[in-house]
């Protein structure tokens, strides 16, 4: 399709023909197009004299020469390049440079069992080139997303490895919000097994008529990913590598050991406790300095790729390594994929594609909350073998963080091994219809190995008088545990297509199709300790027969089987590509629902007006294309829920004991629901594409209302623990997003653009559980959801300061056991007294506005991109400041707690019997806004000149930087909202690190 | 315009309905996977013959021993609130939490409240499943005799349980089925003691009715008929009704099974489990494959808070010095109650004879509850020093005995009520003549004191002593005199609802007084 004259070139040709305007004095204009990107002739392209009949295309050589009149204009235009409108003003030779504009109108997007021109979309659509993805210093390419994309939301974890945390359009269910990821049609509920390297490009499918046709996995949005396919022609041999640095920018601020006696002191005596006895305790370690440490990173992409007559393959292999700031975490991944596809005449192809996936991950043994919680008056160790242990006040809740990490580092072999791969036939038949099968398989199989060594030995440091003594848990034997994991799933897609463009601008292309899924997964596990020798710590001896079978273990296995069947069928229209229609309709049916409620049929419309197009708009300057499009669609989602809920399942219940004989015992393992059914969701999108000022500028707005119909909801029955999973409630999310785009040069070396996003998502609970009187508590009623609100809000007092004086206790609201120096809290009823009554509406877990921005620069050989991106109006709960347990380290803002009248009216008295203190409320939230440069990269790139006869036809070096800088108010880690949890959101438990990234990199193609 | 010659057409229409002609009947077999490793209420294979309803009691049982239920709350809120004991470990340990149940006020938003209030309820929505099996499941071939026994088994825990929340809360829902919707328990009113203590009675009557009197052999410590009785005999005592109390406790003295021929120092430990004194246990039971898991967290929670050989446990439940100084001269059951920490010049040893460890630079605390107290032959045979295979001893004869004759008193059989209160201290003497002299008196309150006196000694640090000064009507003045200033009897005789259970019935259940 490449450089030939297209029917919108002649469509565009013909409309002008309508066009008159008085002639003056025609000359010959003659000139030669190049491509701006190699200076390489251009044939084919069409030159036209706006508004007049007349017109021409360049010849082989790039070369054309037109009559025309002196004052006319000249239309340059090519499929896939930028319209190029030159002012003839008397000139007789115009030379033209043309530019590529990939992220062009001809772009094709995936749209669900085909693809489509981004031009004839009706629906909201983004699309992420792989390059930007390979070029991000991760080794899962979901995280590279964060920013880009209006409407996603990217919670990044600084875990190695870990997927992100997504959501599109805010929160759907109070079920599952995960999207569904489409893999070259395979679908999957993540793509961990994917080589950021091997991705050509990333859409995401956000309104319900582009997800309609996914079915019951994708109504809460769809990020499809096409990987990389040999490029025509030629044989193309790509090596990327990226090596960078990771590093902790913030820790998190805790009292040193002064602070810490100072604190431990006040609260001893406010307790009315005898002081504690600090005379051995000398030492002062930052434990948060033990076990972070700079990490590397590095990721590497080969592939080859070679195009013949008739078949094409593409080879590739990938390996990644990833170290964790927090010692001794570590990520590998090795992946090698094949891409083959082969025509065996102008009508038949066949091909297929693998991908072998290999992880090992080695976690880290250490929490970073015991680095937070631990006395920093202890010292670490005395040798190698023997460690301090923590101070009695929390010697029982608290272990050495040092000492776990070195007795419990690299006592495991974990790692698996993925299948991910399809095989398809076509066939063109009847010059318009397409039948294309593909079988896909996705196949998993972890096995994990561990071993649990003998303790170290303890030194506990003598208190009051007493001396020092060692202690070794005289009761732990060794053991070792073997796990195995196999999960299976295939996938058969069927598909009859038609493509017809009829006389009269009529443009048809209609898709039936049949789909199935079949998951299952199979999981064994077991472990066994040795109680009469001790294990040696090598991986040679971690396999359970190691201890002889009469030593204590314990074994397990369980199952799992699921599947799903959808019949499919969509029509696009489009008349004189300026009316555009796209219909579906899909009938689902799902295992995970009884048979009377497992079926449900679904559907959208989607319209498009190309408004540009229109004789009317001809006249408007400046406006280069305009889209108007409206969607509606109706989907059904069961995304997440587990499988046989609605049928009475029984699990194992704890033991009956008699004497020293046990029995065992059954329960419902939950309350089952005969009744559930679909979730629904109702969609309907309004939006608008446009591209103006020589198409300088682009701008995507979208306004989308979606209502989500009996949820499938976890239920917490009162007085009965078990699960109840039933549907139930309302939910609506609203909301914008604006995409922008500028993009310009200055001079003939000089290219910028400018492309901010920005979306706001406002989320209602129009109703739950009608017929009865509830709502859902999360995290222990800290988050609430309700008819009427955001989902999952967090729900407490407001704190006002704090009591100073018995005076302030006689004139301020307060609750019946308030003392100076506690959290004064608002009254909100205003019934003078603080009760639970007055808890409220304190904010939301999810951020309703998030924002990007991209800046690129290019000059000669050299590139360089700045990203930014945040999120802003929504609340982190500090719940590592909570725990109550033990008494455990303090963070640094409690330095200023309340001693006396007037000394602090925000922190309260350091005394932990204090209960009212404890309460919920604004005083353990934080805004939860940030701003973060993302990216900052500068590359240059090499052209084939320089390398002669090398055979190098490009070399990219680049250095960047990630996460350099971030503004926010949040004490923790990362500002980065954990919104995983529906319910129960917006807690900040010790999340994991997320580092900055410090990398260089280099890419060359031969 | 023509979108499809007639050829075309034909052959698209052909393979659409070959393609869903095809699938169909395969898509019904297709989605009808099944449960991978695991049941249905509708396929269980249920066991037939004697017990077949065991493996919805067995859950119960289970639930006996579960952390919610007879462990860390249950501790802190019968026996830590008491003046009997204090929370333990070290000054702040525990947080608000705990600190409170010590000190008073418990706060709304109390965890443990929230854990006791699950755990109970959990339990009773067992018991339910299990009369809704017991009365409905035709899977379940049983006749009507095995039914009965059933049915009675389960009431007394059912019963139980609301005996054991009424206490602590007060007004609370009646649950007493299976709701046919489920979301319907969410706003369950609650109901006042005036109804829920009748239900009690009548779940107790049942299963005093339909109990055996002795356990199978296979069995020890199953539920009998001499449990619902005894049992029975509290809730009567609890609510005044001395006549009724006296009927069902005399029931017990005089079904032959129960004496106190078990020595007080032999009662607690573990070869005195299931003894001649044992009417009410919990049974739970260790080894070294299965170190908890058929066992409670009972023991570990009050055990010893040293290292090594003496890191037993959290240190919680003190013997308080009130307690302590609350013994007669030379009453042998203080060392079998209160185990004392060495002290600088003072060696103290344990049961075993294994020298206790250094307060307080080895342990923070000077008293533990020897009541508790492993035999370290299991800690090494099990390879555990927490304990979790030690019984809960809930209801055992003295106790019975004890109930008796505070209501005999109470109705003015007063010889009676001095018979059997000598029947308590004749055994805590051990022989002992020189200690612990009948008490004689038969003034109505010089004899009242003094049974209030020998419950509190007899049974201190058995999960009685708060309720008793409670329903006795002196929990003011005792608390205070043990230094729980805050103590506010109108308020702090009920535990507050935890509010988590308010919100999430959406404020259908209301907060006790004060709260």
């Amino acid at each position: 399709m490449k450089r030939s004259l297209t029917k919108f070139s002649v469509l565009t040709f013909l409309c002008l023909l309508f066009f008159n305007s008085t002639f003056a004095q025609n000359i010959t204009v003659q000139g030669t197009v190049t491509d701006a990107a190699d200076k390489s002739a251009m044939p084919s392209v069409s030159v036209l004299i706006k508004g007049a009949t007349t017109g021409t295309q360049t010849d082989a050589n790039g070369k054309y020469s037109i009559s025309v009149p002196a004052n006319s204009i000249l239309v340059f235009s090519y499929v896939g390049y930028t319209r190029r409108e030159i002012p003839v003003s008397n000139q007789t030779t115009i030379n033209v440079s043309m530019s590529s504009a990939s992220q062009d109108l001809q772009q094709v997007v995936v749209v669900g069992y085909g693809t489509q021109k981004r031009r004839d979309v009706t629906g909201a659509i983004s699309s992420v080139k792989g390059d930007d993805i390979a070029r991000m210093p991760a080794t899962n390419p979901v995280s590279s997303l964060q920013g880009k994309v209006a409407g996603l939301t990217v919670v990044n974890s600084g875990t190695p490895g870990a997927s992100p945390t997504v959501r599109i359009r805010g929160i759907n269910s109070t079920n599952s919000a995960n999207p569904l990821y489409v893999v070259d049609g395979i679908l999957s509920d993540n793509i961990d097994f994917l080589n950021p390297g091997d991705i050509e490009s990333i859409d995401l499918l956000r309104d319900p008529s582009s997800i309609a046709i996914y079915g019951l996995r994708g109504a809460n949005g769809v990020i499809a990913v096409t990987t990389k396919r040999a490029a025509r022609g030629k044989t193309s041999i790509n090596f990327q590598t990226m090596f960078g640095i990771q590093h902790v920018t913030n820790k998190i601020d805790v009292t040193d050991a002064t602070g810490f006696k100072k604190l431990y002191s006040a609260q001893l005596s406010n307790l009315s406790a005898a002081p504690f006895d600090f005379t051995n305790y000398t030492g002062n370690t930052d434990w948060q300095d033990q076990i972070l440490r700079n990490a590397n990173i590095n990721t590497n992409t080969l592939s080859i790729s070679n195009t013949g007559e008739k078949s094409s393959t593409l080879l590739s292999i990938g390996y990644n390594n990833q170290d964790g700031v927090v010692k001794y975490d570590n990520y590998k991944k090795y992946i090698v994929r094949l891409t083959e596809e082969i025509s065996l005449n102008n009508n038949i192809k066949v091909g297929g594609n693998i991908t072998g996936f290999r992880f090992t991950s080695q976690p880290s043994p250490v929490s970073l909350n015991s680095a937070i919680w631990a006395s920093p008056i202890v010292p670490i160790q005395v040798n190698d073998n023997t460690y301090y242990s923590m101070p009695s006040f929390q010697r029982a809740q608290v272990g050495n963080p040092v000492a776990a990490l070195n007795n419990r580092s690299n006592v495991s072999v974990n790692g698996g091994y993925r299948a991910v791969g399809s095989i398809f036939a076509e066939v063109k038949f009847l010059k318009d219809f397409t039948f294309r099968s593909t079988g896909y398989i996705d196949l998993g199989f972890n096995n994990n190995r561990s071993y649990t060594p003998l303790p170290f030995r303890f030194v506990n440091i003598g208190e009051n008088g007493a001396a020092n003594t060692t202690t070794f848990d005289q009761t732990a034997r060794t053991s070792v545990r073997q796990e195995q994991a196999e999960y299976r799933s295939f996938q058969q897609d069927h598909t009859l297509s038609y493509d017809k463009t009829l006389e009269g601008g009529h443009k048809i292309s209609a898709i039936v199709g049949f789909t199935s899924i079949y998951s299952a997964s199979t999981t064994q596990s077991g472990s066994r300790s040795d109680s009469t020798v001790n294990i040696p710590n090598s991986p040679d001896f971690w396999y359970i027969n190691v201890a002889n079978a009469s030593n204590p273990g314990n074994f397990g296995g369980a199952g799992s089987e699921s599947s799903s069947v959808g019949a499919f069928a969509r029509v696009n229209y489009s008349y004189k590509d300026k009316y555009l229609l796209n219909a579906t309709i899909r009938r689902d049916g799902s295992s995970k629902f009884a048979p009377q409620n497992r079926w449900g049929t679904f559907g959208s419309v989607g319209l498009g007006w190309v408004v540009s197009d229109e004789d009317f708009f001809k006249s408007i300057k400046g406006i280069d294309f305009l889209k108007l499009r409206a969607a509606w669609g109706k989907l059904g989602n069961a995304n997440g829920l587990a499988d046989n809920l609605y049928r009475p399942g029984i699990s194992n219940a704890g033991t009956a004991v008699f004497g020293n004989n046990v029995y065992s015992s059954i329960q419902a393992a939950y309350i089952p629901d005969p009744n559930l059914h679909w979730e629904v969701v109702n969609g309907t999108d309004l939006g608008l594409d446009m591209r103006a000022l020589d198409n300088r500028v682009t701008a995507q707005l979208n306004f989308y209302n979606r209502t989500t119909t009996d949820i499938l909801t976890s239920l917490p029955i009162p007085n009965d623990s078990r699960s109840y999973f039933t549907n139930l409630g309302k939910i609506t999310n609203k909301g914008i997003e604006v995409s922008l785009g500028w993009n310009d040069k200055i001079g003939s070396d000089f290219t910028y653009s400018i492309s901010p996003n920005f979306s706001y998502n406002k989320n209602v609970v129009n109703s739950i559980g009608d017929n009865i009187n509830f709502q859902i508590l999360g995290n222990g009623g800290v988050n609430k959801t309700e008819t009427g609100n955001s989902i999952g809000y967090f729900y407490g007092y407001k704190q006002t300061g704090i009591y100073q004086s018995t005076a302030d206790l006689g004139k301020m609201p307060r609750m019946s056991n308030s003392l100076p120096g506690d959290i004064a809290y608002e009254d909100v009823n205003g019934d003078g007294v603080i009760s639970p009554a007055d808890r409220t509406y304190l904010g939301t877990p999810f951020p309703p506005y998030s924002y990007g921005l991209n800046v690129t620069m290019g000059y000669k050989g050299f590139d360089m991109q700045l990203e930014g991106q945040g999120v802003s109006g929504n609340k982190i709960y500090t719940q590592r400041r909570t725990s109550t347990f033990a008494v455990l380290n303090y963070e640094s803002n409690r330095l200023n707690a309340w001693t006396g009248g007037g000394t602090s009216n925000v922190e309260p008295i350091l005394d932990n019997s204090r209960g009212n203190n404890y309460l919920f409320s604004t005083y353990y939230l934080e805004p939860g806004d940030y701003f973060r440069i993302r990216t900052a990269q500068l590359g240059y790139t090499f052209g084939p000149s320089l390398f002669g006869k090398t055979g190098i036809q490009k070399l990219r070096i680049y250095v960047s930087g990630q996460n350099l800088k971030t503004w926010t108010k949040a004490t923790g880690y990362t500002p980065e909202a954990q919104i995983g949890n529906i319910l129960g959101g917006g807690a900040d438990n010790g999340v994991y690190p997320v580092p900055a990234v410090y990398s260089v990199g280099l890419n060359v193609t031969f | 315009m023509k979108l499809f010659n007639k050829k075309q057409l034909t052959v698209g229409i052909t393979c659409l309905t070959l393609a869903l002609v095809a699938v169909t009947p395969g898509c019904k077999k297709f989605l009808d996977t099944d449960i991978q490793g695991g049941y249905t209420a509708d396929n269980y294979p249920y066991p037939s013959g004697s017990g077949p309803y065991d493996v919805y009691i067995n859950a119960i049982y289970g639930d006996l021993r579960s952390y919610n239920v007879h462990a860390d709350g249950f501790i802190v809120a019968t026996s830590i609130r008491s003046d009997d004991a204090d929370k333990g470990s070290t000054a702040s340990d525990g947080g608000s939490d705990v600190i409170t149940m010590d000190n008073f006020p418990v706060l709304p938003n109390n965890g443990r409240g929230n854990a006791l209030w699950t755990g109970y309820y959990g339990m009773i929505t067992k018991c339910n499943t299990a009369l809704d099996a017991i009365a409905n499941n035709t899977n379940i071939v049983a006749d009507p005799a095995v039914k009965a026994q059933a049915e009675a088994e389960v009431r007394f825990v059912r019963g139980y349980a609301y005996f054991m929340l009424v206490r602590l809360f007060g007004n609370v829902p009646l649950i007493d089925k299976v709701f046919a919707d489920p979301a319907a328990q969410s706003n369950v009113a609650q109901s006042s003691p005036d109804v829920i203590y009748p239900f009690i009675e009548k779940d107790l009557t049942v299963a005093a009715a339909g109990l055996p009197m002795v356990p199978p052999a296979k069995f020890p410590g199953r539920l009998t008929a001499g449990a619902a009785n005894g049992m029975l005999a509290k809730v009567y005592l609890t609510q005044k009704k001395w006549g009724a109390a006296m009927g069902v406790a005399s029931a017990v003295i005089n079904s032959g099974q129960y004496d106190l021929s078990t020595p007080y120092a032999k009662i607690f430990s573990e070869d005195g489990e299931n003894s001649k004194e044992s009417i009410f246990e919990v049974q739970a039971t260790a080894s070294s494959s299965r170190k908890t898991e058929d066992g409670i967290q009972y023991a570990s929670i009050q055990g010893v808070r040293g290292v090594n050989d003496f890191n037993m446990g959290w240190g919680w439940n003190t013997p308080s010095p009130f307690l302590e100084a609350a013994y007669e001269a030379n009453d042998p059951r203080k060392a079998r109650t209160i185990l004392y920490a060495s002290k600088a010049g003072a060696q103290s040893r344990t049961l075993y004879n294994e020298i206790m460890p250094l307060y307080p630079s080895e342990v923070p605390n000077e008293r533990y509850n020897n009541k508790v107290y492993t035999n370290p032959s299991f800690r090494s045979a099990v390879n555990d020093r927490g304990g979790w295979w030690m019984n809960v001893r809930i209801l055992r004869y003295a106790d019975v005995v004890l109930m008796y004759a505070e209501a005999a008193n109470e109705t003015g059989a007063t010889q009676e009520a001095i018979d059997k209160l000598e029947m308590v201290r004749a055994r805590a003497r051990a022989g002992n003549a020189a200690i612990l002299p009948k008490v004689t008196t038969t003034d109505k309150t010089g004899l009242r004191l003094a049974i209030q006196q020998e419950r509190r000694i007899e049974l201190a640090m058995e999960h009685d002593r708060f309720f008793d000064l409670v329903r006795w009507g002196i929990a003011d003045d005792a608390l205070h005199a043990a230094g729980k200033a805050n103590y506010l009897n109108s308020r702090d005789a009920l535990l507050p609802i935890p509010q988590t259970q308010i919100d999430l019935s959406k404020n259908v259940l209301k907060q006790n007084p004060g709260y």
